[in-house]
């Protein structure tokens, strides 16, 4: 490559890495950094290094509560995810049928309405006089309408709806990307049915299973919208603690820690895409 | 994206090959998955179609089934300020965002795809960055930012915008950059062009349905977001989604049924436009 080449390379690299140099990875390395310094309650930080910030999520109860019970939701919603997710990703990717591309559209569209519009959809769906509790009154299942918003039952549900996009895309990517011709040695070979799908299709679909759990658990753990508008009162996760920490308490160091919490999470992803290996 | 590229030359090789075998045997087999399939798209579509239902509901609350059909949510929407003001900055927000993620994702794509050589994984997992960071923790950043640096807060939420979008707006200009002849620009720097003159009149004319499509999804991300803009609104400067987020913490009524029935379908037929332009599937890296 000549020189005038490699000096136009870098002028079209000038835009993003100036970009992301200024307002992402100076911002971010800054608020991390705050996590290590000490609380003061009319100033950002007092530019003392401590460990106070991650002792107290780690060792004080309410923190901890608030942790264990995050990971406990992301757990359920990344497991219920995948149980949804895959056999519609497998369907998505063997199905013949020409109403593909429109049941492809029906899986992004509400990917694409965004966070708010489906919250409120389960906020309709599970209120006192919802359509959940309408159905299940006349039906005669119940007597009293259940309480469903604002509890950890609601919230995993709507959790799961809005994240399971996510669990669907990678494995789809896997399992359109396998060769089909690895399926049809084993079936020659005289593996039947159930046999070719648990042996050969779905250890080759790994990467996409890994790669779905993971966003879907990161997501899952940096919640704030969804649990602040139907989660359960009295049991916060650890983005709505973040976002208070910040929003009414103002203690930035502790948000630092607990945001790198979050940040330990989202490192999962990064492996798992570089084990994963295909997409970069 | 994965199949694309390699279908053809499958597709001859598996020519006179027995079909591949699939995992549903018996009828009553079919018959469950097809169930279950069916049972999966109910899930996935009823929160949506329900939010269009209760926004006809001509009573004071949510409640469903609803006695009649009635316009009062739309009219309350058109007469509320409050409502009508986000809708507009997001609008304006949206659009100017896409157009710089969109123009900042034509030149990185195109250094990325020819000019980086073996490097050029290294290149589009940089470009991916802000999807790897938990959006909460950019607007915390750049909410810690504003606090040491008098910037306007209008400005700095417009570049946390084209940030999250342009992960989606690289990877999808990207995926139509592989589909530009490389002869074609050879071409033109052996008869004389500059290399701006050859990006200008050679290739980006031949991406521009990529270029339309990429400018059309960053827009949905811009106004589908709520994590950049939940620290970084100002007063007279709130977007849609945060408008109604804070509005949802206190209270609940129908308009926002109203509001979000029309944000849905603006999304739909965006989404649409772009099914048509280049595929979905294209601009999601699928």
């Amino acid at each position: 490559m000549t020189r005038s080449a490699r000096n136009f390379g870098r002028l079209l690299f000038a835009p993003i890495t100036l970009i992301y140099l200024l307002f992402l990875i100076l911002p971010v390395s800054f608020f991390l950094a705050l996590s290590v310094l000490k609380y003061h309650p009319n100033d950002l930080y007092q530019p003392i290094l401590t460990l106070e910030n991650y002792r107290r999520l780690l060792f004080d109860g309410f923190y901890l509560a608030i942790i264990g019970r995050t990971l406990k939701i992301a757990a359920i919603v990344t497991l219920v995810s995948l149980a949804i997710g895959y056999p519609l990703a497998y369907f998505l990717a063997r199905t013949r049928t020409a109403w593909r591309g429109v049941l492809m559209f029906l899986v992004i569209a509400p990917l694409m309405s965004g966070v708010i519009v489906r919250t409120y959809g389960w906020i309709v769906l599970f209120g006192t006089e919802g359509l959940v509790n309408s159905v299940l009154k006349a039906v005669g299942l119940i007597n009293a309408p259940l309480q469903l918003l604002n509890t950890q039952f609601g919230l995993i549900v709507a959790l799961v709806h809005i994240l399971v996009p996510y669990m669907v895309f990678p494995i789809f990517s896997a399992l359109a990307g396998l060769d089909r011709n690895v399926e049809r040695a084993a079936s020659t070979l005289g593996a039947r049915g159930w046999r070719v799908f648990f042996e050969v299709t779905l250890p080759l679909s790994r990467s996409g299973i890994v790669m779905g759990s993971a966003l879907v658990f990161t997501l899952t753990a940096g919640a704030v919208v969804t649990p602040a508008l139907m989660g359960p009162r009295d049991g916060r996760v650890l983005g709505q603690m973040v976002y208070e920490l910040v929003g009414s308490v103002l203690n930035w160091p502790l948000a630092a820690a607990a945001a790198s919490l979050l940040v330990l999470c989202q490192f999962l992803i990064i492996f798992a895409k570089f084990r994963s290996g295909r997409r970069v | 994206m994965s199949d694309g590229a390699t279908a053809a030359p499958r597709a001859r090789l598996s020519a006179g090959l027995p079909p591949a075998p699939r995992v549903n045997l018996g009828p009553a087999q079919r018959l469950l998955a097809g169930l279950l399939v069916t049972l999966i798209y109910v899930f996935l579509l009823t929160p949506i179609v329900i939010v269009v239902a209760a926004s006809f509901n001509p009573g004071q609350s949510n409640a469903l089934p609803t006695g009649g059909l009635s316009l009062r949510w739309y009219r309350d929407f058109a007469g509320s300020d409050g409502f009508v003001n986000a809708f507009k900055f997001s609008l304006q927000l949206g659009l100017v965002a896409a157009i710089a993620a969109t123009a900042i994702g034509l030149v990185t794509a195109y250094g990325i795809v020819r000019f980086l050589g073996r490097r050029r994984a290294l290149g589009q997992a940089f470009a991916l960055m802000p999807m790897m960071i938990p959006h909460i923790l950019i607007s915390l950043a750049l909410l810690l930012m504003l606090t040491q640096i008098p910037l306007p807060e209008a400005a700095v939420l417009l570049i946390g915008h084209v940030m999250i979008c342009l992960p989606f707006t690289v990877a999808g200009i990207i995926a139509s950059l592989e589909g530009v002849d490389h002869q074609l620009e050879m071409a033109a720097w052996t008869l004389g062009a500059s290399r701006w003159r050859i990006l200008w009149e050679i290739t980006i004319p031949l991406v521009a349905p990529g270029l339309v499509s990429s400018l059309l999804f960053a827009f949905i991300v811009s106004f589908g977001d709520v994590y950049i803009s939940l620290f970084l609104s100002s007063p007279g400067k709130t977007t849609l989604p945060i408008e109604i987020f804070t509005f949802m913490l206190w209270d609940s009524s129908p308009v926002i049924a109203a509001i979000t029935t029309v944000q849905m379908l603006m999304i739909i037929a965006l989404g649409l436009a772009i099914e048509r332009l280049v595929g979905l599937r294209k601009v999601m890296r699928l």
